[in-house]
């Protein structure tokens, strides 16, 4: 393998699949990154087992030549050592070159590095994939999706299985659902599919997050395959694979109560700050708790009440309350996060009694949906 | 000669069971390799990992070693397999729950999952327990290899998640052969033989000269023992501690503490020719005839129990008086 490559294109890749490299794994040879260098350009992978990064260079783009290939191959190197050194390097420009026994040769203006490779045979291969089951939506929209239902997945490892977001994709409506049986976040999106092929995947909270960081934020699109054990999210020149949580996500359609006996619709903004000052006395030890009652002049009450502290009362004027009169109390760490991912300036939400959950949903809007089960306090 | 074959000469059951079980489709979801020191139960374990994950083997269950995913096994590259060692002395139960981790998402390459568990009796009490609910609730395609020297050690409700595999002690005639062949001179063989059943590590204990060193300590000690027992506590200390500092160290030189009086018992029932110590032949029938069988049972007690104590982490100084005071002949120490 023999190429010589652009410094700045080469540090940004590196930097890309850096994200995925971590120095602590059982695997030894997934402390590097793999580089391959075919007549196309170049790709350069790292992974850490659950996500794998793919980076790929292409050898021009727009009329600018990038990489010049020499000699195609492929090497992985220590990815410690190897980002240190080409962020370092004094020229423009890189050439590298394996020479036998996987030894390397790094050079740019007059400094020279030698470094060991190890043996691209051992790499892990990733699942090759299949362009008919792909499907595609914009960045920005996939952005959205992760960020208002990742927050709210399981963090303890009792039940993996809700440590991840439920992806369904039925009918060409692609659903994401996270619980962490406390609370509930479901996002629906209307994505163009060709295949009549329905999914149903769990995918890791911890890779979502990861994904969500390396994505630009534009609105290019991003094809997302589905294969058996893994999922490739493929954005211009950046492959993103992540491994699938195993097991059966349970099923939450039926936790979502179809009515509602009481409605109010308040403002986002003002509802959130109400939440949040009541929530200054609440105690984390005591799950944040915060009371909210429905008043006969058109109005909520906020209060949270700690004796050793003090209490907190704040009336909040609602644009309307139907139904029946309500006193119920519930997290408002679950209520602030969950208003937090709400976009509209508007909320639904709509109560089924002090013991049942209840729900958060923007006005006018189906597509995003947020369930909160109340604390009980007698 | 391949490495099936190799392994199939040292445990010819296991290894025809295995191609059985790999042969008709009927793996079981966990294994237990039981057996002494050195008698192949890592290597075998690979072996069945590769048998597993082989591209192409030879007759359907004998891997090629030439694919990318036997070779990734052999330098432990292969994601989907994965290997438990005791950190440190035990292993704790955040290193089963990262197993856990590891194993409530899907395979990296393909479905299926290998996790090896060595010195599965090591583990934590809460380690085995978090262990459990894992064994009991396999994912498709997963399977489970435990290996241990003690199987007794080993919580029962795990064993019986277990099919246990026994592997076979190997006769040290064999492998005392295999050593002279090696260039390991014929006296020091013997002896070899009885501490490992390993032919690396026989080949290892042959050149080291910490081992030769101890040998003859070990006879010094017991020559103090007979010849002035009040010496015997002096000569610990000039000798035995400096020597013999490790735990490990330690369980060896009782080792061969125990090989002499074996060799004693040997001499006093005629069967000279299964004595160990052939350098020190001439003296140890000397002491051979003044001393009892029943006495010699008694000392072996002694020693096997210092073993003992040993493990359970005895104050080694302590250890060593007390087995002294206890080798002592003429009146029992109480």
């Amino acid at each position: 393998m023999r190429f010589i490559i652009q410094r700045d294109r080469l540090v940004q890749s590196v930097q890309d699949v850096m994200k995925a490299v971590t120095s602590r794994t059982t695997i030894p040879i997934l402390t590097g990154i793999k580089i391959v260098a075919t007549n196309e350009g170049v790709t350069l992978t790292g992974s850490d087992s659950d996500i794998s990064i793919e980076s790929y260079i292409p050898k021009e783009e727009a009329g600018d030549e990038i990489v010049e290939i020499k000699q195609t191959g492929s090497i992985v190197l220590q990815a410690k050592f190897f980002s240190e050194i080409v962020k370092k390097l004094p020229t423009d420009f890189v050439e590298m070159e394996v020479q036998n026994q996987l030894q390397v040769v790094i050079r740019s203006g007059k400094s020279e590095f030698n470094l060991n490779g190890l043996d691209p045979e051992e790499y892990p291969r990733l699942p090759q994939v299949e362009e008919e089951n792909a499907f595609e939506i914009p960045t920005d929209l996939l952005k959205a999706l992760v960020r208002q239902t990742v927050f709210a997945v399981s963090t303890s490892e009792t039940r993996p299985v809700l440590t991840g977001v439920n992806w369904k994709v039925e009918n060409g409506e692609l659903i994401c659902i996270a619980t962490d049986s406390h609370r509930l976040a479901l996002r629906k999106a209307k994505i163009e599919i060709e295949t009549a092929h329905n999914y149903n995947v769990v995918i890791p909270g911890k890779s979502l997050n990861e994904l969500s960081k390396i994505l630009d934020d534009n609105n290019e699109l991003v094809e997302i395959v589905i294969t058996e054990n893994q999922v490739l999210f493929k954005a211009k020149h950046l492959l993103f694979f992540s491994r699938l949580l195993e097991g059966n996500y349970p099923d939450t359609s039926r936790l979502i109560p179809a009515e509602s006996k009481t409605e109010v619709i308040v403002n986002t903004k003002d509802f959130l700050h109400a939440i949040d000052r009541a929530s200054l006395l609440a105690r984390e030890g005591r799950n944040n708790v915060v009371r909210l009652a429905t008043l006969e002049s058109k109005g909520i009450e906020i209060s949270s009440n700690t004796p050793e502290i003090g209490k907190v009362i704040e009336e909040l004027v609602a644009q309307s309350i139907d139904g029946e009169e309500l006193k119920i109390s519930f997290s408002a760490k679950y209520v602030m996060d969950a208003l937090k991912t709400l976009e509209g300036h508007e909320i639904k939400i709509s109560f089924t009694g002090a013991m049942r959950p209840f729900l958060i949903r923007p006005l006018n809007d189906d597509s995003l949906l947020q369930l909160i089960l109340p604390v009980r306090t007698y | 000669m391949s490495m099936w074959e190799t392994l199939e000469e040292m445990q010819p059951n296991v290894l025809k069971m295995l191609k059985n079980s790999i042969q008709k489709g009927r793996l079981a979801h966990a294994y237990l390799f039981e057996g002494m020191r050195g008698t192949g139960k890592k290597e075998i374990s690979l072996l069945l990992s590769k048998s597993l994950f082989c591209t192409n083997p030879i007759e359907g269950y004998i891997p090629c070693e030439t694919c990318h995913n036997c070779k990734r096994i052999n330098s432990g590259n292969h994601p989907d397999i994965h290997v438990v060692e005791p950190d440190g002395a035990s292993i704790k139960k955040h290193q089963i729950q990262s197993l856990q981790e590891e194993f409530s998402k899907t395979g990296v390459e393909s479905k299926r999952k290998v996790y090896t568990i060595v010195h599965a009796d090591r583990m934590t009490v809460n380690a085995a327990n978090s262990l459990l609910k894992f064994l009991e609730e396999p994912t498709a395609e997963t399977t489970a290899i435990l290996l241990t020297e003690q199987a007794q050690q080993i919580l029962p409700t795990i064993l019986s998640r277990c099919q246990i595999v026994t592997f076979k002690h190997l006769s040290p005639d064999h492998l005392i052969q295999k050593l002279i062949e090696k260039g390991v001179s014929e006296k020091k063989a013997p002896i070899i033989a009885q501490l490992t059943n390993n032919l690396d590590e026989g080949l290892l204990l042959s050149n080291d000269e910490w081992f030769a060193q101890a040998q003859s300590i070990v006879v010094k000690l017991y020559e103090v023992l007979r010849k002035n027992p009040l010496e015997a506590l002096v000569a610990l200390q000039e000798n035995w501690f400096l020597h013999f500092k490790e735990k490990e160290q330690i369980d060896q030189g009782l080792d061969l503490v125990l090989l002499i009086l074996k060799d004693l018992l040997y001499i006093q029932l005629g069967k000279q020719n299964q004595a160990v110590y052939l350098d020190e032949s001439s003296r140890l029938e000397q002491f051979a005839l003044q001393t009892s069988g029943q006495r010699l049972a008694h000392q072996m007690t002694a020693v096997l129990d210092a073993k003992r104590k040993l493990h359970a982490n005895m104050n080694p100084q302590l250890l060593m008086e007390q087995l002294v005071l206890e080798l002592q002949e003429g009146s029992t120490f109480v």
